[in-house]
């Protein structure tokens, strides 16, 4: 089982490139390298990332003061609508893909992803799908504002900017589909022998569960915006209430896809997470097992949550409980992770180099917006703060202090391996300590903006809640504006290649394979011959 | 024509990605 496959049969073509593999533009179309679709998938990530801010100082531009100044309503609910599609599936999760492309091969000792041609094919169609998002800004009617969840009945009313975003879902998620495919595949069967399952990295593991949760939810996504689209052109009536169908039927659909999905965004940050802690606390991982097992349970839980969204919609009390209880329940995994994270760094000889304020400052913001789920899901409490900026604060505390957080980390911690150099750590803990503070000064007032009944997706508001929209505007442009200090700290690294060279492992207490067996840079093939795993 | 480990895996996921695919709009569409 653990044997590395070495394919002699024509089929793998991830070994026959190495002498002849093409230059310029072309390496990158038709490269079915691991490392350099995992630098393809991290900077169409980068780039979804300042197109997605961009859309939200939109936002936040218009709620500067109360009032309509900047745009008509109806573009504001594009802006919010295309800047979470495009956030959630544009930047979190091809991030994520990137990750998994550089780093799990290297951590399982394996030469390349199992299906290198299908992992190129995964890679290229994103560009066409986020092309899909940005051209639909442009057709009559412009893009759809529906809302990231695009509910019925608004989406069976919508113009062509509809069809455009229902297609680029499509495509999106046959990308993710074959991405997980390719994943689960390389993970089961491609391990160097002695790397048994519960010897494997955290973020393999992570990656491992995410890639099923994405298996089994992305064709429901898939499925129910098939159906809006056969309601709003081939006269069906799935969703569509005029000809008999159920817009809640929607919800219940979308949001069995939804809440694994969140869960998708966060369990490979949990794993980034589990890497940087013990390398700079210089302590192994504490309760590896029990961490695996929590991962897990976490996302066996996901499946049986959906409808905590979907409070108001009127459920039987059963069903009300039922879900509160089962999402309360997610706690108890998810503080098992948080222990463990504590527990290793506890005595550890701990140094505070980028990763590691990142992954620190994970572990309190992250867990903030875990405390303040918790809180949405009491039924009773979430029924008054549904659909208001108290929402809007807690999952942003998750998906940004949560998900982009660790991606950050990552980034910091595996660009000396993936470009041979050191990142400025001056700038690094610069750009940590500016996003943190202005995340908090975005985000943080929305909690009392959503107390006090601030509804949210309106571009307009009351009096009384102009002075933490204020705040929450300046705190937007501030951490916008910080992360060109990311940008440039990694493009220093790789297109200008300045910063001092840097050692196979420069963190003393990293010790996966890609540190303790690969030079830096990692080179182009790795592990061709697998290493021995004790 | 024997199918290697990793075939055998991906085309269980692929089926897995079949059923819910098609599963939730049968569902929707035959047992209303």
């Amino acid at each position: 089982m653990s044997a590395v496959v070495h394919d002699d049969h024509g089929h793998g073509d991830h070994h026959g490139d190495h002498a002849h593999h093409p230059s310029g533009v072309m390496r990158w179309i038709s490269t079915t390298n691991h490392k350099d679709i995992g630098t393809l998938y991290l900077w169409f990530s980068g780039t979804m990332f300042l197109l997605g801010g961009v859309l939200a100082l939109g936002i936040r531009a218009e709620l500067f003061t109360p009032g309509l100044q900047v745009w008509n309503p109806e573009f504001f609910n594009q802006l919010t609508t295309m800047h979470g599609v495009i956030m959630v599936f544009g930047a979190i999760m091809p991030a994520f893909v990137g990750f998994a492309n550089w780093q799990v091969p290297m951590m399982i000792g394996a030469p390349d992803m199992a299906f290198a041609r299908l992992n190129n094919w995964s890679f290229w169609l994103l560009p066409f799908a986020a092309s899909l998002l940005v051209i639909s800004f442009f057709v009559p009617g412009g893009a759809t504002g529906a809302g990231w969840t695009l509910y019925a009945p608004l989406t069976v009313q919508m113009g062509p900017g509809m069809d455009l975003a229902i297609f680029a879902l499509h495509i999106m998620g046959a990308s993710s589909i074959m991405g997980s495919i390719n994943i689960i595949t390389t993970i089961l069967n491609m391990r160097a022998p002695g790397m048994t399952m519960m010897k494997m990295p955290l973020f393999v593991w992570s990656w491992l569960i995410t890639a099923y949760l994405l298996i089994a939810v992305m064709p429901v996504l898939a499925g129910a915006v098939t159906m809006t689209l056969t309601d709003r052109h081939f006269g069906t009536s799935f969703f569509n209430a005029a000809g008999g169908g159920d817009p809640v039927m929607y919800q219940h659909i979308f949001w069995f896809f939804g809440h694994p999905e969140v869960y998708i965004m966060i369990l490979p940050a949990f794993g980034i997470v589990s890497q940087i802690l013990p390398a700079f606390a210089r302590k192994p991982l504490f309760g590896y097992s029990s961490m695996v097992y929590a991962t897990a349970s976490i996302a066996i839980l996901s499946f049986i949550v959906w409808a905590h969204h979907m409070f108001t919609v009127g459920m039987p009390a059963a069903g009300l409980l039922f879900f509160m209880y089962a999402t309360v329940l997610i706690a108890v995994p998810t503080g098992v992770k948080v222990f463990n994270w504590l527990a290793t760094m506890w005595k550890g000889s701990m140094t505070f180099e980028t990763p590691m304020l990142w992954a620190i400052g994970f572990l309190f913001v992250f867990t903030m917006g875990g405390f303040t789920g918790l809180i949405l899901a009491i039924m009773p409490v979430d029924i008054q703060l549904q659909d208001t900026y108290y929402v809007v604060a807690h999952f942003h505390y998750v998906l940004v202090a949560g998900s982009l957080f660790a991606i950050f980390g990552g980034v910091y911690f595996w660009l000396p391996k993936w470009s041979g150099r050191m990142y400025d750590e001056k700038l690094g803990k610069w750009h940590f300590w500016l996003s943190l503070v202005f995340f908090n000064v975005t985000f943080f007032p929305m909690h009392f903006l959503g107390l006090a009944g601030m509804p949210r997706r309106i571009p307009d508001y009351a009096l009384q809640f102009a002075d933490y929209n204020l705040l929450a505007s300046i705190g937007a442009f501030g951490f916008g504006f910080s992360q060109l200090i990311f940008f440039y700290v990694v493009l220093k690294c790789t297109v200008f290649a300045q910063g001092a060279k840097a050692p196979a492992n420069p963190w003393e207490g990293a010790d996966t394979l890609e540190w303790t067996h690969l030079p830096s840079p990692a080179p182009y093939h790795s592990f061709e011959t697998p290493p021995a795993v004790r | 024509m024997a199918l290697s480990d990793k075939a055998k895996t991906a085309l269980v996921l692929a089926s897995i990605v079949a059923i819910f695919f098609f599963g939730i709009m049968l569902k929707y569409w035959i047992l209303r």
